[in-house]
């Protein structure tokens, strides 16, 4: 029988501390060949478990052009990110996926992308843009917006700084007003705020905008202000799932499987959804 | 009929109350709950032997409550109950989850129902916290109607189950509710209709860490059914509600019926009867009998 | 579609032939569709109202494990879980519980397909049974099938009399399953059960499923919505009575230090935290949206996904209502 809801091992080669409450899993499969065949891409996610918690749902935060780990990163908040958040290096973990559609790259292909990320939103950004950069030659200009609360509640530290050196990348990086530390560099204010200062062009551009539904809400506008057609907007939904298959139904917005058809929607079929998100 | 229809509409009109919730018929043996803000709608209230539910369990919804904050000041609810439901009502105000100011209490001069829709009423069908009622007269209301009425004499045949219970080995106690909550499928009807099961957030849905697990085998609904009737002891007053609404069949009935008798036979204690004497959970006496735990 | 006459007495002939070769019957009962164990359990009665549930637990079950694990200090095992289907014979399905495993199928099959379902459903014999009665919160005309639908059944019975039976051949499956059992089959006539079929009443058509569609495209802010909501107290009878409410949740469970095992327990969509995110935020967060998704999830979602009404017209949700609130005549009102 082939049974669906069953995970493949994976061992934790590395537990990156990211901020005070989010971590990053490096992990390989325990069967080689299960490694060697595992093919995503960026914007899909997959169902962990931590066995006798259950299984939680986050997006694959590396990039598949980087093929000897995958990693996952996750905000310390329920049941089982509580567990996972338990575990070190050398444990197991079980991973089912990958799931959903993903950003639509190939058909960004000559074009300008603008991403925008707030909070753990900038996961799956992330693996887009490590993916983007990988193929830096078949996209135009890259321009990344990422906020956070606070200087502490930037992760992706490393990684970031990596961005900030490229030339070929413009990178704003800002925290919320009051979040910032004494040393910060960087700029302060919301996202939406720092977006409308940025004021990207829009013509032959993509934005793909990751973040807390709150700042989804208002970066929306602005970038329709700034000239950036519906369909032009990438974003994802987050509802919650359980089995990411299209069966349980608890993902349902209207008559779209979230955990199907998402998680990645433009901003022109999210408009055509009921407000169930 | 009138005079209650009459009388909720006077009471919306004068912006007396936000709502009366009251009983609807739907069909010739069959009421529904309702929630009635307009004057006109009144025209459907009903009262009778098929008034089953325990309208109380909307007292403390927040949606609601939400309607006594819909104009400048605030507003009562008006709620119609019988004389047992007003028992609820009391245990209510008591576990501080109402106020007995914010509450008008229609209530009835009881003559029984009956155990479920659709039925005839009669002495067979009567539901059985009438047939061993102490209370055809409401301890509380703000306006009373009806003739004094009579229930009709019945056996108690939840009584005798009881008995019979009581007698029986404790091994043989154990393999009937085992028989009886194996039907359970976790639907939480039971909870659902529960005036006291008012907790925002039950212990079922607490996962961090899991006391009751979601699956319904034995182990996940003796946890549910047991720990429900703990935190009904001497405080359920016997409404009948998750009987009757158990999808299932599971005679509830016999558990707290059998958790009240023994608040009355070791504390005197009987829940929701008067406001004056505190509730046996929320007070404590170092006279108090402690046979039942030795 | 053929056409057979069989005694009743040579009907229950084969049904206990079949427990004794260790099949599971099931039956019709009061409360739920029961496990015949003996032949005198099997009633036939064409005026029994739906039992209170339906067979679907038999394919779908309450709570089911997925796999078993073990933990190690730092390494975990996975036992993995092999449903065997066995044959199911249900003996005398109402016609709207006949069809439930058909419309359920196309969730569990679609893309990926869920064989704890599918391993189940596929030995399943429906042996539909026409239905003679119905009350008030009947409509099975009203989404599509009838009293006298062989839809979803393998093999449909209709009394000639008392101790006869007409029994159509409706699938391809029925055929094999009746093929041992010739010697009591004589050949019949369709009009002679057309002339009983034609005598049974339907309950009326109580909405046009297609405008109900059309309301709930265009509603979806509808005040209807928050009336059933202020009533409506949020426990999952209705889902867990319904014989295609398919929802369901995978939680973990230990039952040692270091062992444990996934199940997959039916979850109902009017529960406060079905879509509960742990962030605290809830898309449907009020009982009135719960509802919507209820209704707009049977009567409007799965049509467009699978192009199936997910309701079978049996009424359970609202006989067995706490609160009486009753489906048919809210989809009835669906409209301006």
């Amino acid at each position: 029988m082939n049974n669906i809801y069953k995970p493949h091992l994976a061992v934790i080669k590395e537990v990156i501390e990211e901020s005070f409450d989010t971590k990053t899993f490096r992990l390989k499969f325990k069967d080689d060949k299960t490694h060697n065949l595992f093919t995503f891409k960026p914007g899909q996610f997959a169902e962990y478990s931590a066995f006798g918690d259950g299984e939680s749902t986050f997006c694959i935060s590396s990039s598949p052009t980087r093929k000897d780990f995958i990693e996952c990163s996750f905000k310390v908040y329920g049941k089982v990110t509580q567990s996972l958040n338990r575990l070190n290096k050398g444990d197991t973990i079980g991973i089912r996926g990958p799931y959903g559609n993903s950003f639509p790259l190939d058909d960004l292909k000559g074009k300008n992308i603008l991403f925008i990320a707030g909070g753990i939103g900038i996961a799956p950004v992330r693996c887009t843009i490590e993916y983007v950069l990988d193929n830096r030659d078949q996209y135009k200009n890259i321009i990344i917006i990422y906020g956070a609360r606070s200087t502490g509640d930037l992760i992706y530290k490393d990684e970031v700084k990596e961005w900030i050196d490229r030339k070929d990348v413009k990178t704003i990086i800002t925290v919320d007003p009051g979040g910032e530390s004494p040393s910060w560099k960087g700029e302060v204010g919301f996202v939406p705020t720092v977006l409308e200062k940025t004021a990207p062009a829009s013509e032959n551009t993509a934005a793909i905008l990751c973040g807390p539904p709150v700042m989804i809400k208002f970066t929306i506008p602005v970038l329709t202000g700034l000239g950036f057609k519906d369909d032009d907007i990438y974003t994802t939904l987050e509802n919650r799932m359980k089995c990411g298959l299209g069966k349980c139904g608890r993902c349902n917005i209207g008559n779209v499987y979230v955990c199907k058809d998402g998680p990645v929607f433009t901003y022109a079929q999210i408009k055509c959804l009921p407000q169930e998100y | 009929m009138e005079v209650l229809r009459k009388y909720a509409s006077e009471l919306l009109e004068k912006k007396a109350v936000a709502a009366v919730i009251g009983y609807v018929r739907v069909s010739d043996k069959r009421t529904r709950p309702a929630i009635i803000t307009n004057p006109e709608d009144t025209s459907s209230l009903v009262f009778d032997n098929y008034c089953l539910n325990n309208l109380s369990v909307y007292l403390t919804k927040a949606r609601i409550k939400a309607l006594c904050r819909t104009s400048d000041k605030p507003m009562k609810l008006a709620i119609t109950a019988k004389p047992c439901d007003v028992h609820s009502i009391v245990a209510l105000i008591q576990e501080n989850q109402i106020h007995r100011d914010d509450i008008h209490i229609i209530s009835f001069n009881c003559g029984g129902v009956v155990k479920d829709f659709g039925l005839e009423f009669s002495k067979e069908t009567l539901a059985s916290k009438c047939i061993h009622c102490e209370s055809q007269k409401p301890v509380y209301f703000d306006k009373l109607f009806g003739e004094e009425k009579k229930i009709p004499a019945a056996e108690d045949k939840q009584l005798q189950k009881i008995n019979e219970i009581d007698s029986m080995s404790t091994e043989e106690r154990f393999e009937f509710f085992k028989k009886e909550f194996d039907k359970c499928i976790k639907c939480y009807a039971c909870r659902a209709v529960c005036p006291l099961c008012y907790c925002q957030r039950c212990i079922t849905d607490k996962t961090i860490p899991c006391w009751i697990e979601s699956s319904s085998h034995q182990r996940g609904n003796f946890s549910w059914n047991i720990v429900r009737a703990f935190h009904l002891s001497a405080r359920c007053t016997g409404c009948g509600e998750c009987e009757r609404a158990c999808p299932m069949d599971i005679p509830l009935g016999l558990i707290n019926r059998t958790m009240a008798i023994e608040a009355k036979k070791s504390f005197s204690f009987v829940s929701g009867r008067s406001l004056e004497i505190p509730t046996l959970v929320g007070s404590f006496d170092v006279k108090d009998s402690d046979e039942l735990f030795m | 579609m053929t056409e057979k006459i069989i005694l009743k007495d040579d009907f229950l002939k084969i049904c206990s032939d079949l427990l004794s070769k260790g099949d599971t019957l099931l039956a019709p009962g009061q409360a739920e569709y029961i496990r015949i164990k003996d032949i005198s359990e099997i009633i036939l009665n064409t005026s029994a109202l739906p039992p209170k549930t339906s067979f679907k637990s038999y394919a779908f079950p309450r709570s089911e494990p997925l796999l078993y694990y073990k933990r190690g200090k730092n390494d975990v095992q996975i036992i993995d879980i092999n449903v065997e289907g066995k044959n199911i014979v249900v003996i005398g399905a109402k016609p709207c519980d006949a069809e439930s495993l058909s419309i359920m199928n196309h969730l569990f099959t679609w893309d990926y397909e869920d064989e704890f379902f599918t391993a189940r459903a596929k030995h399943f014999i429906v042996i539909g049974l026409m239905c003679s009665n119905f009350d008030e919160y009947c409509f099975c005309t009203s989404v599509g099938t009838s009293p006298v639908s062989e839809k979803g059944s393998d093999l449909f019975l209709i009394p000639l009399d008392e101790n006869t039976f007409a029994i159509r051949i409706v699938t391809e499956k029925g055929n094999e399953f009746l093929k041992p059992y010739t010697e009591f089959l004589k050949d019949g006539n369709e009009q002679n059960s057309a002339m009983i079929t034609k005598k049974v009443k339907f309950p009326e058509i109580a909405f046009d499923k297609d405008e109900v569609y059309e309301w709930l495209g265009n509603n979806f802010e509808s005040p209807k919505w928050e009336n059933i909501g202020n009533v409506c107290l949020s426990c999952a009878q209705c889902a867990f009575a319904c014989p295609v409410c398919h929802c369901f949740d995978i939680v973990d469970e230990d039952y040692s230090y270091s062992e444990g095992r996934r199940m997959k327990n039916w979850d109902g969509c009017q529960f406060g935290h079905f879509t509960l995110h742990a962030s605290g935020h809830n898309p449907r967060d009020l009982q009135s949206k719960r509802y919507r998704q209820r209704i707009n999830h049977k009567f409007r979602y799965y049509v467009d996904r699978f192009g199936k009404i997910l309701c079978t017209g049996c009424g359970r949700c609202s006989r067995g209502c706490p609160v009486s609130i009753n489906i048919k005549e809210i989809v009835s009102n669906c409209k301006d």
